[in-house]
């Protein structure tokens, strides 16, 4: 009899599922496809609890969370999701190619419904190095 | 799954013991579970209030203010490559100076206020690239620790 249970199928499963793990959290985010604009050295922005995403893509279309949204709705929506949530904080991803008048319009429009603060999101030389 | 049946004195335990492995996979698991949402990075800014009657962060006079304009930084497309074009001038305080003085002069001018103080207000163009735009942050904010940055939106 052999004493020792075969651990190798149960290896196998928890590497298959590490693999999954790290394939599946790039694309886990929320929002549309933004090229994110590269900069030297963006800080940290915290953790995802109470972080309202707003996205503004390549031609400017806005998007809460994973929602796209009309222009004149943006203030509604932004509301609403605050509202699911017991500390938020926005942050905006703009994609590169775009103008600062379209983000400083979302910004705007962020302040009206409350906020003082927001955090744009940048890709530093780092996460481009780990091929994020 | 009682193997030891028959020899009820020797306490002989033929399984392995997973405990250890179930718990380094859970860990493994809650590290993957902290360490994505942290993934993302940028810049904090603040948005003044529309609103008349807030109250200015800071006297009129003590204010610095960083002025992108596009007629000395033609950044109005997304920078090719690292960095900004070498010709890239901006406005502080009252001076014209390169982008690329940017950390140092921020640094002698809000270094040696208190850190609730250390506030750069930008005004930048509505023309310009976003890209660009955050690029002249990141050098004005890596002269300085804890840098406020508020943005004028209507000059």
């Amino acid at each position: 009899m052999q004493a020792s249970i075969n651990v190798t199928p149960l290896v196998d499963v928890v590497l298959v599922l590490l693999i999954i793990f790290m394939v599946m959290a790039p694309q886990m985010r929320k929002g549309p496809d933004v090229r994110l604009p590269k900069t030297e050295k963006p800080s940290q922005q915290g953790d995802e609890r109470g972080r309202i995403l707003v996205s503004i893509d390549e031609a400017g279309g806005l998007w809460v969370n994973d929602k796209k949204v009309a222009a004149e709705q943006f203030g509604d929506a932004l509301r609403a999701a605050v509202a699911a949530e017991s500390s938020p904080k926005v942050v905006i991803r703009g994609d590169a190619k775009l103008n600062f008048r379209q983000v400083r319009e979302a910004m705007q429009a962020v302040e009206q419904a409350g906020f003082r603060g927001v955090g744009l999101i940048a890709k530093g030389r780092n996460a481009e190095a780990r091929g994020e | 799954m009682d193997f030891n049946r028959g020899d009820s004195g020797s306490n002989l335990q033929s399984e392995i013991n997973i405990t250890p492995l179930v718990d380094v996979v859970l860990v493994l698991l809650i590290i993957f579970m902290v360490v994505v949402p942290l993934l993302m990075q940028g810049y904090d800014v603040d948005i003044p209030k529309t609103s008349s009657n807030a109250k200015p962060a800071q006297a009129e006079e003590s204010r610095l203010i960083l002025i992108i304009s596009p007629a000395t930084c033609g950044i109005l497309k997304p920078p090719a490559g690292e960095g900004l074009p070498t010709d890239c001038r901006v406005t502080l305080g009252d001076q014209k100076i390169a982008a690329t003085e940017l950390p140092a002069r921020v640094a002698e001018i809000l270094g040696s206020r208190p850190a609730e103080k250390r506030v750069l207000f930008l005004a930048a163009d509505d023309r310009l690239n976003y890209e660009g735009v955050l690029r002249i942050l990141d050098l004005a904010k890596s002269g300085v620790e804890d840098l406020k940055v508020e943005f004028i939106t209507s000059y």
